[in-house]
């Protein structure tokens, strides 16, 4: 299965807005994306509560996984998107 | 050591007229139990404004800009309840559960928080609730994780 590790970019972790952020774009994605942290059980990366739960921290490595069509594409934009301090910018 | 769920700051037959009047509501508690400036209010209507709080099951979590931080006098929580329910851009909200935090440290307190969200019969609770106790017992664990 498609599989990619990042770390989590911004400043203060995975809280709110980037959480907000993150899920709304693998809700876009054209297929099914988990993500996990270690060995933690997957969870759907369009869940914000899941996502929020996850309580990654900046640094923290998370996993996240897809299959079918456009898995790759989607999983190395959602890559990004998590290693970029989506904090920055704002006030 | 002051509480982070203060019982003054659980409101549960609150009534608004949409979704900045319930965040209005939300920071007027804050200020009230004098864990942040009035200032903090317009910090988390522009908060808002960026990108919803909405969570999910029914709940949204009003808090203030990053700017805003200088207006928080200490970590704390409240939960109002609008038993008509508010529209939360298209969301159904019944409870928010507002934050007023100094440091960087809500990550833990937004999972504590989410994982009995995620437990659909305490999300449900936490939803139909009428008694402070009900809400205290629910979150107290929030308060417990964030302390660790």
């Amino acid at each position: 299965m498609p599989t990619r590790t990042a770390t989590v970019g911004s400043a203060s972790g995975l809280h709110a807005r980037p959480a907000k952020i993150f899920v709304e774009a693998a809700a876009k994605a054209p297929v099914k994306v988990t993500i996990r942290v270690g060995d933690r059980k997957p969870v759907p990366a369009k869940s914000m509560l899941s996502v929020l739960a996850l309580g990654a921290k900046q640094g923290t490595e998370v996993v996240l996984e897809a299959e079918g069509d456009g898995a790759d594409e989607a999983l190395d934009s959602l890559a990004e998107l998590l290693a970029t301090d989506l904090d920055a910018g704002h006030v | 050591m002051s509480e982070l769920l203060d019982r003054r700051a659980v409101r549960l037959g609150e009534k608004t007229d949409g979704r900045d009047g319930a965040i209005r509501r939300c920071g007027e508690v804050l200020v009230e139990i004098g864990a942040a400036e009035p200032g903090y209010i317009d910090a988390m209507l522009a908060r808002e404004q960026s990108i919803s709080t909405y969570v999910g099951e029914g709940v949204a979590i009003p808090h203030g800009t990053l700017a805003g931080k200088d207006l928080v006098k200490r970590d704390a929580l409240a939960v109002l309840r609008f038993p008509e329910t508010v529209d939360w851009d298209g969301e159904p909200v019944t409870v928010c559960v507002a934050i007023a935090a100094k440091g960087d440290g809500h990550v833990e307190l937004l999972a504590a928080l989410a994982e009995v969200l995620l437990d659909e019969n305490q999300a449900r609770e936490l939803r139909e609730a009428t008694d402070p106790d009900t809400v205290i017992r629910l979150l107290g664990s929030i308060q417990e994780e964030v302390e660790q």
